[in-house]
């Protein structure tokens, strides 16, 4: 089970709110090499590992994704607080706004909504880590 | 009694108490990863378990004085202080 801390991992304090800067940030919420994917691809590959030291850093790495989750949220929120919608219009958050307004909803900077397609999962523990360091550089 | 306004008290010791509260996590985060893999070096677990020591200090007086850091945390038997603000992605936490 999880326990939630109520604390960023890093602190986020943004003055000046800017919705183009936020379409583009987005895509580490819910894009492909995003912290969403990265959570999922390490917390979900941990089952399958035969040893107890990997078995342990997947937890632990795959959980410092959610806080990395968390810390992406807060900039995108910060970063769409009390904008009116001249503010948005014109910009690339335009068409993101349609649908969502300023609620946060993982996406790829392309609009795409978040998919486990970017993720492999095999029950391998070759496969699977040489998955985390074809998507994350490194396990770590 | 706890007051949600401690959670920014204006003596900033909340303030500088959560910084040094990331700064020692952290620190403990990177430890954690470490002897996940290397579970045999003692000077490794030796400096997590002297992390461990000021972080139990430092959040016991985070929790007294500022409000609850987990569901477990809250120390008031008056008042439900878990749910009171800042949360964490908002600017004034931070």
């Amino acid at each position: 089970m999880w326990t939630y801390d109520k604390k960023l991992q890093y602190p986020v304090k943004i003055k000046n709110p800017n919705p183009k800067l936020a379409q583009i940030i987005i895509s580490q919420l819910g894009g492909p090499d995003g912290e969403l994917a990265a959570s999922m691809r390490y917390l979900n590959q941990r089952y399958a590992m035969p040893y107890g030291k990997v078995t342990g850093i997947l937890t632990d790495v795959g959980t410092e994704e959610l806080a990395h989750l968390e810390m992406v949220a807060a900039i995108l929120y910060q970063l769409t607080r009390n904008l009116s919608q001249e503010e948005i219009a014109g910009t690339p958050f335009a068409t993101y706004f349609v649908d969502h307004t300023t609620g946060l909803y993982p996406v790829a900077a392309s609009g795409v909504p978040f998919d486990m397609k970017y993720v492999g999962i095999k029950g391998d523990v070759i496969a699977d880590l040489n998955e985390d360091l074809a998507a994350d550089g490194a396990i770590t | 009694m706890l007051r949600p306004s401690n959670y920014n008290c204006n003596r900033g010791n909340c303030r500088n108490d959560m910084k040094m509260l990331r700064a020692l996590d952290f620190a403990i985060q990177e430890t954690v990863l470490y002897l996940d893999a290397y579970p045999e070096n003692r000077q490794a677990l030796q400096y997590y378990h002297q992390l461990m020591e000021k972080r139990r200090e430092l959040a016991e007086a985070y929790e007294r004085g500022c409000g609850p850091l987990t569901m477990y945390g809250n120390q008031s038997h008056t008042s439900w202080d878990w749910v009171e603000g800042p949360w964490p992605w908002e600017a004034d936490a931070n």
